[in-house]
């Protein structure tokens, strides 16, 4: 998000003294502290805020912790909104919502993930809470409002959420009304009775007004409260009291402007003048007043202002920053307007300079668009935008887009290519296009000196240090859009282009167009090439400083290692980017728990399982914040490998369902995709028919072209086609799958994929055997042993036990890489003595069922024994009714009962 | 100026059609409200409602109608004429 946090935000505002009791709205705001929301719904003036810091100040806490956001029109930008909700929690409640907050400063935040960890934390908790968020109305982005109704619907109950608003949000209050979980207070309420304007008039204000006065004042009022502040104001030092409540109760004029008028009628000129003046900025502070009213003295006047009770809200204990109440400001803005409508501009234009000067060129550029000078706003955009790319705060300039004129951007190229850059940032393809286009038209012109210098005249460049980048960044931004179509020709290009166009001293740029082409090169099959680009990318990158993105390209050149069967260098790409991580000291980086993920797969390829358990572990509890966005697919998919190892197929299922609901591409070509990894559990649980649904489903045949993207597919479905021959016997199903495997092979010599190679020759061996015929099937194996031992792989040969046992013992008996195949036949023999686990059952549980049946022994509630197997309830329950169905059972104290007769709680894993 | 909604609504010809509305509130409003609001015509009526006239599509009718609700101003009726312009008084 854009800037610090301003702490005045999250401050209770101060509770003003001699505030009028209202003991019947504060029992109701703590009653309503049981329920699940509060809404305070009322128009402007209505004391909304007053009330609640009055209740938060008096009402007893019994153990309640306040959490308090006041929330303004920037907090229409989701990054801002969640940063500030997560911080104004963690106010109250120290430490809370830590891993949300590191999530939401990632350059793209994955809201999501953020809000999914705030809830994990506040569930972990007990403690009572309540969170006012204060000024709700200003909220009309709809990611916001639909996220926040995601949160409220999975609160726990110790969690309480207070809105105040000018107007009913967009939340679902008929559903919260009607389960009795809306407490709501309304202007109906709000409203001073006679009694309370009594009070507040002759005890707070001292106006010693008769009862019939009041009683005049509260019924031309309404009971509006800023309409009673504004008169008792009017009023003090008034001796005709009495003729000015008669005139005022005659009257027809909308009522808080009649009594604004009689306020600033009764100011002296220099606090009038003061007023209106300042009525256009956001916030006051004694510097900015300075400069907008063009001469000294503004702290002093803010400070006189204060005194005087002039609708001037502190923003800081320090009395550096104030605003005027929202009511008061706009009144005071519809008098400039018409008092003074040519100096409006020019105060808006004194504003924006003195906010560029200061350092906030968001402010700067709004109040230049409200002097009506988009070419200065256009100024101000180009020069902030370099900072914003580095700190990947694009949507702040993607805002802009919509506020800075077509005619006035299109003179800009530094801001058009800026803006493009922007718009493919947040995924926006459309406009990027004519942007570079704006773009390249001038940099012909530049080109050309012949060319007429009027037309050179018209262009506009703030930021020259980016102009002469800017054909390198219009290559690079191409390659990306072309890209996000799947066009990879079309992305080589560009980026080649790019590459060489980028300037000495570029490194981001480098490192861009060296990644792009990486990408293009992998998905095209061109692994080598691919790699090369990725590792050009990561040296620029880390120059560059951007070190988590150093981390992204690290997954991209282990997978292609992998690919390439160099299982080694595929860990070593790990470990180095680990080290390179670990040096950048504490938050932990963004993309630390990807490198644990990945290692964890390495060591399941050589059947450590216990080192791969350990490693997503690891790196589930650095948190998910530590991931980029696939760690959260990876994890799941590496997970239910292991589980598939260790003989529980259903809980691999179950795990690749959930890594698909969560897969997150990021760009990387979808070389494993997950159904087709599912596809091969089927095959190995003998599912024949779901396997063969997946392949017609993916238009899967033994006959297609074959291309590097579908390999996996294809290799998928020679394993169900196998399977099938062993079911079946059918003789042109074997030639099937002899023809494509042997096609296969082939494609994956020609690019240079040793790990296909591998995997593609011991299929070979497999068929062989089938067949009968273990002399022939020993000459692919014998090629796969050899091409396999230095990368060391393992559970590739043992995944096959027990038909590829018999096989090795043969290659063995030939001495064949013997001492290897000594490895995996030991291996082997240990996989066959882990599962099954021995029961006395005709169904006998699966690995996953006895880890839930262990926990159903223990006193955890399902949502609890989900979240120690880091699966769903759902899963959980899936899981429970299979347990009882092969107990016999129908309830959870049988299935325990039921258990522990047959010994099967004590049996630890083999 | 291109506001985002001018831009949006460019999209949805339903949703462009600017026309003249009516918006009635509680009270006498001051004429210097016009510009606050971009309103033609602010106009008091006997029962001491004021009348705003102006034109607006539907995007600036809904800021329009937030401009009012800050300002704390009880709506007592709009009105929004669109195809039908009928006779034109105001400029």
């Amino acid at each position: 998000m854009a800037g610090p946090l301003l702490e005045s935000k999250l401050h209770i505002p101060r509770r003003r003294p001699g505030l009028v009791a209202r003991p019947r709205l504060s029992e109701r705001l703590s009653r309503g502290a049981g329920s699940a929301m509060t809404l305070v719904s009322a128009p402007a003036g209505f004391g909304k805020t007053t009330l609640l810091t009055d209740w938060l100040a008096t009402a007893p806490a019994e153990g309640r912790s306040a959490a308090w956001l006041s929330l303004d029109r920037h907090d229409n930008d989701p990054a801002s909104y969640w940063t500030y909700l997560v911080a104004a929690l963690d106010n109250a409640l120290p430490g809370i919502g830590g891993g949300a907050l590191s999530l939401l400063e990632s350059p793209q935040p994955p809201f999501e993930a953020a809000i999914s960890a705030l809830l994990n934390d506040l569930h972990a908790g007990s403690h009572h809470v309540v969170l006012v968020l204060d000024d709700y109305h200003v909220i009309e982005a709809s990611d916001v409002q639909d996220a926040m109704a995601f949160l409220l619907a999975h609160l726990p109950p110790h969690v309480h959420v207070v809105i105040s608003s000018r107007a009913d949000p967009d939340l679902p209050l008929a559903r919260l009304r009607a389960r009795g979980e809306l407490v709501e207070i309304r202007a109906a309420d709000l409203r001073f009775s006679a009694d309370e304007a009594a009070a507040y008039l002759n005890g707070v204000m001292g106006l010693a007004l008769t009862a019939q006065d009041v009683a005049a004042l509260e019924g031309r009022t309404e009971g509006w409260i800023a309409a009673l502040q504004l008169a008792a104001l009017s009023m003090q030092g008034r001796d005709d009291i009495a003729d000015f409540i008669a005139g005022f109760a005659g009257d027809d004029r909308f009522i808080v402007d009649y009594l604004a008028e009689e306020v600033l009628d009764r100011q002296p000129s220099d606090v009038r003048d003061f007023l209106l003046q300042t009525s256009v900025l956001e916030r006051l502070s004694g510097p900015v007043c300075d400069a907008v009213t063009g001469h000294g003295g503004g702290k002093a006047m803010l400070e006189r202002l204060e005194r005087a009770n002039l609708f001037l809200v502190p923003l800081d204990d320090r009395r550096r920053w104030y605003r005027y109440h929202q009511l008061f400001a706009d009144l005071l803005q519809a008098h400039l307007l018409d008092e003074h409508p040519t100096t409006c501009p020019l105060l808006h234009r004194r504003a924006s300079e003195w906010y560029e000067g200061n350092g906030d060129p968001s402010e700067a550029i709004r109040h230049a668009l409200a002097a009506g000078d988009p070419e200065r706003a256009a100024d101000l955009a180009e020069l902030a935008a370099p900072a914003l790319r580095k700190s990947r705060q694009e949507a702040v300039m993607r805002g802009w887009l919509d506020t800075v004129p077509e005619s006035v951007l299109r003179a800009r190229p530094v801001l058009s290519v800026g803006i493009a850059g922007a718009l493919l940032a947040s995924g926006e393809l459309e406009g990027v296009e004519d942007r570079l286009r704006d773009a390249e038209r001038w940099l012909d012109v530049a080109a050309e000196p012949r060319q007429p210098a009027s037309r050179s005249a018209q262009m506009v460049v703030v930021d020259q240090a980016e102009f002469p980048r800017l054909p390198s960044w219009i290559a690079i931004f191409r390659a990306g859009q072309a890209l996000t179509r799947g066009d990879t020709d079309a992305t080589v290009t560009h980026a080649s282009r790019a590459r060489e166009l980028v300037l000495a001293d570029d490194d981001l740029g480098r490192g861009a167009a060296a990644g792009l082409l990486g990408l293009a090169f992998w998905a095209s099959g061109d692994l080598e090439a691919g790699r090369r680009s990725y590792v050009e990318c990561m040296t620029s990158l880390q120059r560059a400083g951007h070190i988590a993105d150093v981390l992204g390209c690290a997954i991209a050149v282990a997978d292609i290692r992998i690919a390439q069967g160099r299982l080694r260098e595929a860990m070593i790409t790990y470990e180095q980017a680990l080290r390179l991580a670990g040096a950048q000291g504490r938050p932990v980086l963004r993309g630390t728990a990807d490198m644990y993920v990945g290692m964890s797969e390495l060591h399941r390829e050589r059947d450590d399982l216990d080192a791969a358990s350990r490693q997503l572990l690891t790196a589930q509890e650095l948190g998910e914040h530590t991931g980029l966005p696939q760690c959260r697919y990876r994890w799941r998919v590496a997970m239910a490998r292991i589980r598939e190892a260790q003989g529980d197929p259903d809980a691999a299922l179950d795990l690749l369902d959930e890594a698909e609901h969560r897969y997150a591409g990021d760009f990387f070509p979808n070389v494993r995709p997950i159904p087709a990894q599912r596809a091969r559990v089927w095959v190995v649980q003998g599912r024949l028919a779901e396997a063969f649904g997946w392949a017609r489903e993916r238009g899967l045949r033994a006959d297609d072209e074959l291309a590097y993207l579908r390999e996996f597919e294809h290799v998928t479905l020679a394993r169900a086609l196998l399977a099938r021959y062993q079911a079946e016997r059918a003789e042109p199903c074997l030639l099937e799958v002899s023809g494509l495997l042997e096609r296969l092979l082939r494609a994956a010599e020609a690019g240079d994929r040793t790990g296909s190679v591998i995997e593609i020759l011991a299929l070979q061996a497999l068929a062989s055997r089938l067949r009968g015929d273990v002399a022939a099937a020993l000459e692919p194996l014998a090629r796969a042993l050899n091409l396999a031992e230095p990368g060391g792989y393992v559970r590739l040969f043992v995944d096959e036990f027990p038909r590829m046992s018999s096989l090795l013992e043969a290659a063995a008996g030939r001495g064949i890489a013997a001492r290897y195949v000594e490895r995996l036949l030991t291996a082997g023999g240990r996989t066959q003595h882990r599962t099954p686990v021995r029961q006395t059952m005709v169904d006998p549980l699966s690995e996953r069922e006895l880890d839930v049946l262990r926990l159903l022994a223990t006193d955890l509630g399902g949502p609890e024994i989900a979240r120690e197997l880091v699966v769903s309830l759902n899963t959980v329950r899936t899981h429970t009714k299979r347990i009882y169905a092969k107990l016999g059972v129908n309830s959870r104290r049988a299935a325990v009962r039921r258990a522990e007769e047959l010994e099967l709680l004590s049996r630890r894993r083999g | 100026m291109v506001t985002p909604a001018r831009r949006v609504a460019s999209y949805f010809p339903l949703m462009s059609e600017a026309g003249r509305y009516e918006i009635r509130v509680k009270g006498h409003l001051d004429n210097r409200w016009a510009a606050w609001f971009e309103a033609s015509t602010l106009t008091h009526e006997r029962d001491g409602t004021t009348v705003i006239r102006g034109e607006a599509d539907q995007a600036a009718l809904h800021g329009l109608l937030t401009k009012m609700r800050d300002v704390g101003l009880a709506l007592v009726r709009v009105d929004l004429h669109t195809a039908d312009r009928g006779p034109d008084i105001d400029p």
